[in-house]
């Protein structure tokens, strides 16, 4: 009996996560992309087109979709209008359009992301020192941060009279104008994403089994060769899956760029945000149908590229680490500098921010210290009030989502990791669909529950709503587990297959070789993939609010954009930094605690 | 016919009572009952009482309800009036543009008043619906009359303005001389000292965008933009992190609301940060309003709210917790508002067959101008 359970166990896991992702994304998502290419029933490919040919959205290259054939001869128009000056060479006006520019800004922040976060991978994978567990674990803390709290931190921190200025002036630097500049939407952007770089970098660089690199060592490899043939193979796949995410989630970015840079540098999600709240639903359903389309064809074109990969990896001991601190001569070791040389960095970029939003929370108006903000969560708290949003719920709520999301996507994120790793053709076509909620763009999954399990979906004369807790908890998964395949996946496909042979030769299931051999030596693929799918839950704002059944499923996100608009303590983000604070503290102590106990099946 | 003049008088009835109660305000408990009973009293049918109790559920925005809110307020207030009564309020994070997509998707709308509506929210209902989505209450609401000439923006007497705001700019007296005219702002003296907020998706960015087409003109409005756009206008998602940016001196003007003051004052409060400043003399009226879904279903229950929301007692609490002008003409406030918040000189707005077929259109080409690349 056991053993059928077993045997099922993989396919019915993957029935049930299609089925779950048919319910909860394809089918809503489905609703509204339907609107750009049918309408009334028939297919058309107007809606798409007028995009397309639309200079506003596609710049210069709306010809390659009005004019095909003049594009030749635009071009060498264009190159004859290139003049040599005195100043170098004089380039004809090109306008890139919205799209150009919303790809220009999330190559640039996806450049940024893995500048800022690889050194962050080497030091916490090749070094020891105290503190390295917790701070691992606390990497992915920007990434639950609402954008409106990163805005807080980075007024407070790049602002005119902001605290990097005040660091200037003292050495006699400065000041840096850096608000409304796309440096600092790029940095905002890095602050996000390059914690996914550096986590993720950090678990295959600590799956590099040493003895490999130990043996190249001992047939004469330099260290150099050594880091070069072996290591550097093992870490690409990490590498290049994160710098895909970097640019698919700051492609698709949104309220960072309005709070930061200004309407200058608008992205064609603020293009799409604003449509959808006109209700022009076709549009918006072409905006989001060719961001889409380009996230996805990424996405697959990636993953055929990993594919590609030759299976290096195999489970054994990690890269010895060395200390960080070595004495004295720490200060005369150039890699030690370096690394001292980060630390500023890090401090600068993802300390400062956090830390300025946890000031503003104790500073009054007038730049004076107070509790009053604390205050009033607990006034809050005691309240008696309906409609009133407490503190209490909020953080029970986000965490029983939290974990809810967890142990849904956990299983989802491996079966499909399993699939996606099985040679079959089209195997990895598979997983670039079953990614796609990476790459959909968070207002239109919002407008599709909306439209389907919101309002309801007429069937038999019923009309069938799905909302409360269980719907957020799936939503969430939905969302959440990506990540887990994308952590597992290539560490999986690095196994060497002969250990499942193995273990399938002396009549282990495919369920138990996955559970008893291959998982646990991923282990720590899988703790990283539990700790974003986790982050992703507790970040979630859209569909907690859209299918929240009544007023009381509210989460912290939630309860803090509920704070910004109490207006009982004047027009102040107070209160809201104080929730954004308490956000932080909780989502720190779930991380630490989730590294840890995952940290006990580690081998 | 005849219902339309019962429920006038009875309305009447109401209206001039709780008038009454609100200038003898401390001992308001007394003259409750009396309250009741002149309502009822006008009001004999026994179809009328029966219909009073009930719920009615009131759609509004999350920052209405809650502790220490107007909502709450009205909440408890309304329903000590109306013992039968209950107010529930629900709060969709996306506002009315959840009710106009029920109503387009055929599913049903699970409220029967709106609170918190602007006018070009209802341009945009009317230009996506062929049913209307709310019915008209001016002729069956006693209170409407009194809304002051410049808020009556619905001419269909569907959206009850209850309050207002009035968008003006806040600027640093320390930092700056106060911009008298649209076009002081476009003088080198001001490059780069001008927050303003994106009006696709902000209301006092939007309301500030309109009050430029006001003064310029549908065909000028783009070159003045042009104008502050050369000049540095700063354009800013939303009024939170615009203001936030204000008060970190990241410029020294912003465009915010002429209440401002009425949080900034008294002793340590450094008010040359807080100075509001009209420009041609004028302030661009904002109103909030309440309109009834067509399909609600405790009609009568909702028209008594909203005549209780126009009394003159509601009427200064709403103002006074929501930091807003009282849509009424003619009602007390206290003597702190009364100092702090400034009225313009001229107060304009755009009304509804203004904006209708038109401010889409409007903020789209704005916006394509500005973010063009």
């Amino acid at each position: 009996m056991r053993e059928r359970a077993e045997r099922f166990a993989v396919p019915l896991g993957l029935v049930t996560t299609v089925s779950v992702l048919i319910v909860v994304f394809y089918y809503p998502v489905g609703n509204v992309f339907a609107d750009a290419v049918s309408s009334d029933g028939r297919p058309t490919l107007a809606p798409i087109l007028d995009v397309l040919t639309d200079p506003f959205y596609t710049g210069i290259a709306h010809h390659i979709f009005t004019d095909p054939l003049g594009v030749p001869a635009g071009i060498i128009q264009w190159f004859l209008a290139v003049e040599l000056s005195p100043s170098g060479l004089d380039l004809p006006p090109t306008s890139i359009g919205l799209f150009g520019f919303t790809a220009y800004q999330a190559a640039l922040s996806t450049v940024a992301s893995v500048a800022l976060g690889l050194p962050g991978a080497y030091l916490l994978s090749r070094y020891e020192f105290p503190g390295r567990h917790t701070i691992r674990s606390l990497t992915i803390l920007p990434f639950v941060l609402p954008g409106i709290m990163v805005a807080v931190g980075f007024l407070a921190m790049f602002g005119r009279n902001g605290l990097f200025n005040d660091v200037l002036a003292v050495v006699g630097l400065g000041p840096v104008e850096a608000l409304f500049t796309l440096e600092i939407v790029v940095v905002a952007h890095a602050f996000y994403n390059a914690p996914l770089v550096t986590r993720l970098v950090t678990t295959a660089w600590e799956s590099v089994d040493r003895r490999q690199v130990e043996t190249a060592r001992s047939m004469g490899a330099t260290p150099f060769r050594a880091f070069r043939d072996v290591v550097v193979p093992q870490l690409l796949p990490s590498l290049l899956t994160a710098s895909l995410l970097t640019f698919v989630f700051t492609f698709m970015t949104f309220p960072i760029v309005l709070a930061l840079g200004g309407l200058q540098l608008a992205t064609v999600e603020v293009w799409l945000y604003a449509r959808v709240q006109n209700l022009e639903l076709t549009e918006a359903a072409a905006l989001g149908t060719i961001e889409t389309v380009i996230s996805l064809g990424l996405t697959y074109l990636y993953l055929r590229y990993e594919a590609r990969q030759v299976a290096t990896g195999r489970a054994g001991p990690s890269l010895a680490r060395r200390q960080l601190v070595d004495g004295v001569r720490s200060l005369r070791d150039p890699r030690r500098l370096a690394i001292a040389a980060y630390g500023v960095v890090v401090l600068v970029v993802f300390v400062g921010p956090l830390l300025s939003m946890v000031v503003e929370s104790v500073t009054g108006p007038g730049g004076e210290f107070t509790f009053e903000y604390y205050r009033f969560l607990l006034a809050q708290q005691t309240s008696s009030a309906i409609g009133t949003t407490r503190p209490l719920p909020a953080i029970v709520n986000s965490l029983l989502f939290g974990v809810g999301t967890l142990v849904l996507a956990l299983p989802m994120g491996i079966v499909v990791a399993v699939v996606a790793n099985r040679d079959v053709t089209g195997s990895r076509g598979a997983e670039a669909v079953l990614s796609a909620p990476l790459a959909v763009s968070g207002i239109v999954v919002g407008l599709g529950l909306l439209q389907t399990l919101v309002f309801g979906t007429v069937l038999f004369d019923y009309r069938i709503t799905v909302l409360g807790p269980s719907a957020i908890v799936f939503a969430h998964a939905v969302a959440a587990y990506p990540f887990v395949t994308r952590n597992v996946a290539p560490a999986l496909g690095g196994l060497d297959p002969r250990l499942v042979d193995a273990a399938r030769s002396l009549g282990a299931s495919r369920f138990r070789s996955l559970l008893d051999v291959e998982l646990p030596l991923v282990a720590s693929g899988v703790v990283a993939g539990a700790a974003f799918a986790f982050a992703i839950s507790v970040g979630e704002f859209d569909s907690t609010v859209l299918l929240a059944e009544g007023v009381d499923s509210y989460t912290m996100p939630v309860a803090l954009e509920r704070y910004i608009g109490n207006r009982s303590l004047g027009p102040s983000l107070g209160a809201a930094t104080a929730m954004g604070t308490v956000l932080l503290g909780v989502t720190a102590g779930s991380f630490v605690v989730i590294d840890r106990v995952g940290g006990r099946w580690q081998p | 016919m005849e219902r339309r003049r019962f429920l006038r008088n009875a309305g009447a009835g109401i209206v001039g009572v709780s008038a009454f109660a609100g200038c003898s305000s401390p001992g308001g408990d007394d003259e409750r009952p009396s309250r009741t009973e002149s309502g009822t009293g006008t009001t004999t049918g026994a179809a009328t009482t029966t219909s009073l109790g009930g719920t009615l559920r009131v759609a509004t925005y999350s920052s209405f309800t809650g502790e220490g809110t107007a909502g709450n307020w009205l909440k408890s207030a309304f329903e000590s009036e109306y013992p039968d009564a209950t107010v529930e309020f629900t709060t969709p994070e996306n506002g009315l543009n959840q009710y106009i997509q029920r109503a387009n998707e055929g599913a049903p709308i699970e409220a029967d008043l709106y609170v918190g509506l602007n006018t070009g929210e209802l341009v945009r209902a009317d230009e996506q619906l062929d049913d209307p989505l709310f019915q008209s209450l001016s002729e069956d609401v006693a209170g409407v009359d009194g809304i002051k000439d410049g808020l009556q923006v619905d001419p269909e007497g569907r959206a009850i303005p209850y309050d207002t705001g009035y968008i003006s700019l806040v600027y640093d007296e320390n930092e700056v001389e106060q911009p008298e005219t649209f076009d002081a702002l476009l003088e080198p003296a001001y490059e780069g000292d001008l927050i303003v907020q994106n009006a696709q998706q902000s209301d006092p960015g939007r309301a500030f965008l309109l009050w430029t087409i006001l003064a310029k003109g549908v065909d000028g409005y783009l070159d003045y933009w042009q104008g502050l756009q050369d000049n540095g206008v700063r354009i800013m998602s939303d009024w939170n992190p615009s203001y936030e940016a204000y008060m970190n001196d990241e410029a020294p003007m912003i465009v915010s609301y002429s209440t401002d003051q009425v949080y900034y004052h008294g002793e340590g409060v450094d008010m040359a940060k807080h100075q509001v400043g009209f420009l041609n003399d004028q302030g661009y009226a904002n109103p909030e309003a309440m309109a009834m879904f067509s399909s609600a279903s405790n009609g009568d229950l909702g028209r008594r709210f909203v005549e209780f929301v126009l009394s003159e007692e509601a009427q200064a609490q709403i103002a006074d917790l929501n930091v807003q002008f009282p849509a009424v003409e003619g009602v007390e406030m206290d003597e702190e508002f009364t100092r702090y918040a400034y009225e313009p000189p001229e107060p304009v707005t755009f009304t509804y067959e203004e904006l209708a077929g038109n401010v889409s259109t409007w903020i789209e080409d704005w916006a394509r101008q500005v973010a063009s690349k």
